[in-house]
C-alpha cells in the first residue's frame, strides 16, 4: 500500500449539520474527498453531486440472462434432446416452463447484483479498508478531505465554520 | 422518506433513544457472556437435533420402512412438516421486502431477526425433501447437469422438480438480501471490537466504511432486491401449492391454492415471527426497538391473514358443495367429519377463529395473550397441513385401499430435530449479529423516536394545531434545534471536543439542549456542576413550552456522563421516566 | 382551489358521453336477438366493471385507513367519490336480478327452472339441479340489494366521517378513529360478501364450470383497474389546475400501484389457467378451451395488453413518473381490464343464449362499436357521478391526521 493519504476530517453529531455542511461545501466548490455516516441519510447524495446507481440495470440484464438460459435450455433439452410425453401435454409445454423460468430469472439477477455490488465497491471478505474514526459506524457523522486536493487549512476552517465538533488529521 | 410523522402515529422506538444509545443496547448482546436462560435453551436446543440427527441416520440406515407411510398414505408428517417450515419461512422475506416497499416503519425493529429465521426454517424445510426421497446419496440426480447417464434430465414439468428450484433460489435470494443488510451493522459491532474479535467481524463485515457512496448502492440494491424477493416469495409457496394442486385428487386440486397458500404462509410465518420476538425483546431487553406497537401492527397481520385463509377454508367447502363433483365433496366431508376430524376442527379453531381476538385492541397489546395466540397459530397451521396431506390421502378413490396414518417414533423425533436446529441456528444468530438491524433502526429515529413524535416527544409545541399545515413539529424541532447548536459550536477550539451530546441525558432533547447550550452550559461537565433550581429557571425563562421537563435528575446524569460512568448511567436512565424520578 | 366545480361544459360532455351510450344500448336492443341477449350481456357487463371499481376504490381505501397509510390523504376524496357510486351500482344490479325474477333477459342458464325437474329426464340438468340451493333468483336479488347495499352504507359512514374532519373541531382525531372501525369492518365484510356476488354475477354465466381462484382473480381484474381509472382522474383534474398537493410522487406510487398489481392480476390469471391446463379434467378445461378456439385473440391480448405492456413500461422509475407513459398505460390497461370482463362473460352468456335458441347477434365474437359505445356512456355515467360527489365538499381535506405526511410525501 504505497499511496498513503494525508486526510483532514470533522465529526459532526448530527446528520442534519452535516446535510448543511456538504451544501455549503457543494456552494463554495470545496472538494470533499468523502461522506462516511453511520446509516444511510437521506438527500445526501444530489447533494454530493453522486449520479443514481446503475445496479437495478445490471441487475435487469443479469435477469434476462437467466430468463433466456432457463427457458431456451429447457426448450432444447424437451424438444431436442431428450422429448419426453407427460399427461399427454405437448413436448413444448410453455405452462409448465414458467415456475422454472421464473425462478432463474430471480436466481440470476440476485446473484449478479450482489456480485456486481460488492466488486464496484471494493468490499468483500477479508477486504481490511483504513479506518478513519471508529465512531462513524456508531453516532458520527464524519467528511473527510484529502489534503492533496484540499488545502489543509482551508479544510479545517470549513470544518469549524458548519460546526463540526471534531476536527482531526490523520493518514490512512 | 417524508420527514413529517403524523401526530396521530405511534412511536417506535421509546426510551428517548440517542444514536449511540441504540449502538450501545443493539450490539451488546453479542459482547456479553450469554445468560443462565440463553444456555439453557441452547442446551434443550442441541440435544432436540442431536436426537433428530439419530433418527435421520436411523431413517438412513433402514430406510423409509421405518416411517408409517403405505401405500395409500404416501406423503405423512415428513411432507406436512416441509410445508409447515417452507410456510415460516415466508414472514421474514415479506417483512423485509414488501413492508419495505409499502414504507411500513415498524418492520426495521423486526425484519432482521423474521430474515435469519427464514433462512432457518428453509434449512429445516429443504431436510424433509432431502431424507424423503429415500436413496439421499443420489438426490443430486435432482439437479440438470450434463451427465453419462444419457444425458437424462429431470422432468422439468414436474411440479416437484420446481419446488427444488424455488427453494434452493429463495434461500439463496434470502440469504443474499439478510447478509448484504446485516454487513454495516456488523462494521459496528467490528469498531467496538478490539483483537481477534475485531478481525473476525472485520472479515464478516466485508471492509464496510460507511462511505456515501456505499450507502447509496446499498439503499439501491435494498430496494431492487426487495422488489424481487417480493414475488419471489409469492412464488415459493405457490410452487408448493403446485405440488398438491397439480394432480387430480378432490381436495388438493383446487385453484385458489396459491393465493391461499401464500396467505397460508405469512400468517404462520408471522406467528413464528412474533413467538421469537416476544421471547427475545425480554431476554435481550429489546422493549425500545420492539415495542407493543411493532406487536400490534404485527397482530393486525395475523387477523387479516388469518381471516384471508378463513375465506379461502369457506370458498373451498363451499365450492365443492357447489361444484356438483361427488368426489370432490367427499373430500370435504371426509375432512370435516372422517376420521380425522380433530385435525380439521384444530385448524379451523386454531386458524381462523382464534386470531379474531384481536380485532380488539386491548387484546393486540396483550403480550401473554398475543404470546399464546401465537403458538396456537403455529400448531393450527401445522394441522392445516395435515389436513391436506393426510387426510385427503386416507380415503382415496377406492374404498378397499382406505387406510388410517399415525407417526412413528422415527418421524416425530425428525420434526423435533428440525424444531432443535432452528432453535440452535436462532440462538447462535443472536449472540453473533445484532437482532435488530442497527442501521435501519437509526433512519427511523428522527421520524419515529418517542422524543420527536407521539405523547411523549419533547415539548412538542402546540400538539393538535394542525393550521399550521406546513410545518411539522417533528421536522421543527430538529432543524431549530440545530440552528441553535451552530451558533454556539462556532466558537470550537480545534482539535478538542468543545460540546457534549447534552442530549444523551434523559429528558433533554433537542430544544432543550440548545437552550442549555445558550446559557452556556456545553458540557456534561457544565451541566454536572449546575444546580436543579438554576436549571430549571433556565427553562422557565426559555421560548417554548418546557412546563413538563424537569431537570431534578439532569445533574446526577450529567456527572455519571462526565465521569465516563456510562452503564451506571443507562441503568439510572432505565429506572427514569422521561427524566423523572 | 380548494373545491371542485363541476363545470357546465365537462356536465355536458359528460351527459352527451351518456346519451351516447342510450343510444347504442337503444341500437343495439332494437336490432337484437328476440332474448335481447347482446343489450343484456352488455349491460351486465359494464354494470358488473363499474360496481366493482366502486367497490374496489371503498375497499383500498378501507385497507389504506387500517393500514396507517398517509401518502394518499391528499387525493382520497378521488376512492370516496368512486365508492359512493355504489348506489348506482346496486341499481344497476338490481335490474339484473329483478330479469332474473321476471325473465326479461336470459344471461343465465340457471335462471330456466323447468330444467330442475327430475321427472322430465330429457330436460333434466343434475348439476344445475344440485347448484340450486345458491344458483336462484332469490339468492341473486337477496345478495345483491343486501351485500351491495351494506357496502354502500359503510362508503356513507366513512364519507360523512371523512367531511366531518374538514370541519377541523376534532381535537383527539376521534373522527379519525372511528374511520377505522368502519374502514376494518369492511374488509372482511367486502372479502366475504364480494366472492358470493363473483360467483352470482359473473362465474354463473358459465352455470356448470367453476373455480375457486376465480372471485379473487375478478377481484384482482377490478382492482387494476380502479387504479388506472384513479391515475387518469387525478391527471385530468390536475390538467384543470386541481390537486396541486398531488406531486409526482404520488402519481408515481399509484403508477407502483398499477405495476404490481397488474403482475399480480397475471399471476393469479396463470395460477388459474396452469393448474386447469395441468390437471386436463373436462369439466374445468372447456372453460379455456372454448376461449382459446373461439377468441384466440382477446385471450391473447388480454395477457399481452394487462401484462407485458404494464410490465415492461412501468418497470423503469421514471415511466411511472412521466404522465404520458403511465397515462397511456393506465388508458390501455383499463380499456385491457374491460376486454378481460368480455372474455369472463361473452363466451358463457352465448353459449346459454343459443341453447335457448339466440344469441345470432353481433358483439359477442370481439366487441364492437355499440359495445364500446355503451361502455362510453357508463363511463360517462361512472365520472358524471363521481364529479358529482367530489364537488360537493373540498377536493381537499383539511384536517386528516395524515395530511402532512401526504404533502409531504416522497417515494
Amino acid at each position: 500500500m504505497a499511496d498513503y493519504k494525508d486526510i483532514v476530517y470533522g465529526l459532526y453529531d448530527d446528520e442534519e449539520d452535516l446535510l448543511k455542511a456538504v451544501k455549503i461545501a457543494g456552494d463554495k466548490h470545496i472538494d470533499i474527498m468523502d461522506v462516511y455516516t453511520p446509516f444511510p441519510v437521506h438527500g445526501l447524495d444530489p447533494l454530493l453531486g453522486l449520479s443514481e446507481s446503475r445496479l437495478h440495470i445490471a441487475g435487469f440484464i443479469y435477469g434476462m440472462l437467466g430468463t433466456l438460459t432457463a427457458f431456451l435450455g429447457m426448450t432444447w433439452i424437451f424438444t431436442k434432446d431428450w422429448p419426453i410425453i407427460f399427461g399427454g401435454k405437448p413436448h413444448w409445454a410453455v405452462p409448465s416452463f414458467i415456475p422454472i423460468t421464473f425462478e432463474l430469472t430471480v436466481l440470476f439477477a440476485s446473484i449478479g447484483m450482489v456480485v456486481t455490488f460488492y466488486l464496484v465497491n471494493g468490499l468483500g471478505p477479508g477486504v481490511v479498508n483504513p479506518t478513519i474514526d471508529l465512531r462513524i459506524t456508531d453516532d458520527k457523522f464524519c467528511i473527510a478531505f484529502d489534503t492533496a486536493e484540499t488545502d489543509k487549512s482551508s479544510a479545517e476552517s470549513f470544518l469549524r465554520s458548519t460546526g463540526a465538533s471534531e476536527i482531526h488529521a490523520k493518514t490512512i | 422518506m417524508s420527514s413529517y410523522t403524523s401526530p396521530i402515529r405511534e412511536p417506535l422506538v421509546t426510551g428517548h433513544k440517542t444514536y449511540h444509545q441504540i449502538t450501545e443496547d443493539l450490539v451488546s448482546p453479542t459482547e456479553k457472556a450469554p445468560n443462565a436462560a440463553w444456555i439453557t435453551g441452547f442446551l434443550i436446543s442441541v440435544s432436540l437435533l442431536g436426537f433428530g440427527l439419530f433418527c435421520i441416520t436411523w431413517t438412513i440406515w433402514h430406510g423409509i420402512g421405518t416411517w408409517n407411510l403405505n401405500r395409500t398414505i404416501g406423503w405423512g408428517w415428513d411432507i406436512t412438516n416441509f410445508v409447515w417450515w417452507i410456510g415460516i419461512g415466508h414472514a421474514g422475506t415479506l417483512i423485509s421486502a414488501i413492508l419495505l416497499l409499502f414504507r411500513q416503519k415498524w418492520r426495521t425493529g423486526v425484519n432482521r431477526a423474521a430474515e435469519a429465521m427464514t433462512i432457518f426454517a428453509v434449512l429445516c424445510a429443504a431436510l424433509f425433501p432431502g431424507i424423503h426421497v429415500g436413496r439421499a446419496w443420489v438426490v443430486f440426480y435432482f439437479f440438470p447437469y450434463p451427465n453419462t447417464r444419457g444425458p437424462i434430465w429431470p422432468n422439468f414439468n414436474s411440479p416437484l422438480l420446481w419446488d427444488l428450484f424455488a427453494i434452493s433460489t429463495y434461500f439463496t435470494v434470502s440469504l443474499l438480501f439478510w447478509y448484504t443488510g446485516l454487513v454495516p451493522d456488523f462494521a459496528t459491532v467490528r469498531d467496538r471490537a478490539k483483537g481477534f474479535r475485531r478481525k473476525i467481524y472485520n472479515f464478516l463485515s466485508f471492509g464496510w466504511t460507511g462511505s456515501a457512496k456505499h450507502w447509496q448502492r446499498w439503499e439501491s440494491i435494498s430496494l431492487v432486491l426487495a422488489g424481487i424477493a417480493t414475488p419471489l416469495v409469492l412464488s415459493v409457496h405457490t410452487i408448493v401449492s403446485f405440488d398438491f394442486a397439480t394432480s387430480v385428487i378432490p381436495g388438493w386440486h383446487t385453484t385458489i391454492f396459491p393465493p391461499y397458500f401464500v396467505a397460508g404462509a405469512i400468517f404462520s410465518g408471522f406467528a413464528m415471527v412474533l413467538t421469537l420476538m416476544i421471547i427475545t425483546r425480554k431476554i435481550l431487553n429489546l422493549q425500545d426497538y420492539i415495542t407493543l406497537a411493532h406487536i400490534e401492527s404485527m397482530n393486525k397481520v395475523i387477523l387479516t391473514t388469518g381471516t384471508i385463509v378463513g375465506v379461502a377454508y369457506l370458498t373451498e367447502l363451499f365450492i365443492a358443495w357447489y361444484s356438483g363433483y361427488v368426489y370432490e365433496q367427499f373430500a370435504f366431508f371426509n375432512r370435516a367429519l372422517g376420521p380425522y376430524w380433530w385435525s380439521y376442527f384444530g385448524m379451523m379453531f386454531c386458524n381462523v377463529l382464534s386470531p379474531q381476538i384481536f380485532w380488539w385492541k386491548k387484546y393486540r397489546r396483550n403480550i401473554a395473550l398475543t404470546f399464546f395466540i401465537s403458538i396456537v397459530i403455529n400448531i393450527g397451521m401445522w394441522f392445516e397441513r395435515f389436513v391436506i396431506i393426510a387426510t385427503t390421502l386416507a380415503r382415496d378413490y377406492v374404498p378397499s385401499s382406505w387406510s388410517y396414518y399415525s407417526p412413528t417414533w422415527v418421524e416425530i423425533g425428525i420434526f423435533l430435530g428440525t424444531i432443535g436446529l432452528f432453535f440452535t441456528l436462532y440462538l447462535l444468530f443472536t449472540r453473533v449479529a445484532p437482532v435488530v438491524a442497527i442501521a435501519e433502526v437509526k433512519s427511523i429515529l428522527k421520524s419515529s423516536g418517542d422524543q420527536y413524535t407521539g405523547p411523549n416527544a419533547i415539548h412538542h409545541g402546540s400538539h393538535d394545531d394542525h393550521s399550521d399545515a406546513h410545518h411539522g413539529h417533528a421536522h421543527d424541532s430538529s432543524t431549530h434545534a440545530d440552528d441553535h447548536s451552530h451558533s454556539d459550536s462556532k466558537g470550537s477550539t480545534y482539535m478538542q471536543v468543545v460540546k457534549d451530546d447534552l442530549k444523551k441525558i434523559e429528558g433533554i432533547g433537542p430544544k432543550i439542549a440548545a437552550t442549555l447550550n445558550a446559557a452556556g452550559i456545553n458540557s456534561f461537565e457544565d451541566l454536572s456542576n449546575s444546580d436543579t433550581n438554576t436549571l430549571q429557571s433556565i427553562l422557565d425563562n426559555a421560548e417554548g413550552n418546557f412546563g413538563g421537563n424537569s431537570p431534578e435528575s439532569w445533574v446526577v446524569q450529567a456527572k455519571l456522563a462526565f465521569e465516563g460512568k456510562w452503564d451506571e448511567l443507562k441503568d439510572l436512565q432505565d429506572r427514569l421516566d422521561g427524566g423523572k424520578y | 382551489m380548494t373545491n371542485f366545480e363541476f363545470s357546465g361544459r365537462q356536465r355536458t360532455l359528460l351527459l352527451s358521453g351518456i346519451v351516447l351510450g342510450l343510444v347504442c344500448m337503444g341500437w343495439t336492443w332494437m336490432n337484437d336477438d328476440p332474448l335481447h341477449s347482446r343489450f343484456w350481456s352488455n349491460f351486465l357487463h359494464n354494470s358488473v366493471f363499474f360496481t366493482g371499481i366502486a367497490l374496489m376504490a371503498g375497499f383500498f381505501l378501507s385497507a389504506s385507513i387500517t393500514a396507517w397509510a398517509g401518502w394518499y390523504v391528499t387525493f382520497k376524496r378521488v376512492w370516496e367519490s368512486f365508492g359512493l357510486f355504489l348506489i348506482v351500482g346496486l341499481g344497476l344490479m338490481t335490474v339484473i336480478a329483478l330479469g332474473n325474477v321476471f325473465h326479461w333477459h336470459h344471461l343465465y342458464h340457471w335462471t330456466d327452472t323447468s330444467i330442475l325437474d327430475a321427472s322430465v329426464p330429457e330436460k333434466f340438468d343434475s348439476i344445475l339441479a344440485g347448484k340450486a340451493g345458491f344458483l336462484n333468483y332469490k339468492w341473486y336479488l337477496g345478495g345483491t340489494v343486501i351485500f351491495v347495499g351494506l357496502w354502500y352504507f359503510i362508503m356513507t359512514r366513512l364519507r360523512a366521517l371523512s367531511i366531518k374532519e374538514d370541519e377541523g373541531n376534532d381535537k383527539d382525531f376521534s373522527s379519525h378513529r372511528k374511520m377505522r372501525v368502519w374502514a376494518a369492518a369492511f374488509l372482511p365484510i367486502a372479502g366475504f360478501t364480494s366472492a358470493a356476488m363473483v360467483w352470482q354475477w359473473i362465474m354463473s354465466v358459465d352455470s356448470h364450470w367453476y373455480s375457486t381462484l376465480f372471485a379473487w382473480y375478478t377481484g384482482a381484474s377490478w382492482f387494476v383497474s380502479m387504479i388506472a381509472l384513479t391515475i387518469m382522474t387525478i391527471m385530468y383534474l390536475k390538467g384543470r389546475g386541481y390537486f396541486q398537493n398531488v406531486t409526482n410522487e404520488h402519481i408515481h406510487d399509484l403508477g407502483k400501484l398499477l405495476f404490481a398489481f397488474s403482475i399480480f392480476w397475471t399471476y393469479l390469471w396463470f395460477s388459474q389457467y396452469m393448474l386447469i391446463w395441468y390437471a386436463n379434467v373436462g369439466e374445468e378445461t372447456i372453460y379455456f378451451k372454448e376461449r382459446w378456439d373461439n377468441y384466440p385473440v382477446l385471450f391473447l391480448g388480454n395477457l399481452a395488453v394487462n401484462f407485458v405492456l404494464p410490465f415492461l413500461v412501468l418497470m423503469r422509475n421514471d415511466t411511472k413518473r412521466k404522465w404520458g407513459s403511465l397515462g397511456f398505460v393506465a388508458a390501455v390497461v383499463f380499456v385491457g381490464h374491460w376486454l378481460d370482463f368480455f372474455l369472463m362473460l361473452k363466451p358463457g352468456i352465448l353459449h346459454t343464449a343459443h341453447e335457448a335458441g339466440g344469441g345470432h347477434v353481433g358483439g359477442f365474437a370481439a366487441p364492437g362499436f355499440l359495445e364500446f359505445g355503451t361502455m362510453i356512456g357508463f363511463l360517462c355515467l361512472f365520472l358524471f357521478f363521481a364529479y358529482t360527489m367530489m364537488s360537493r365538499t373540498r377536493l381537499e381535506p383539511s384536517h386528516d391526521p395524515y395530511l402532512e405526511e401526504s404533502l409531504h410525501h416522497h417515494v
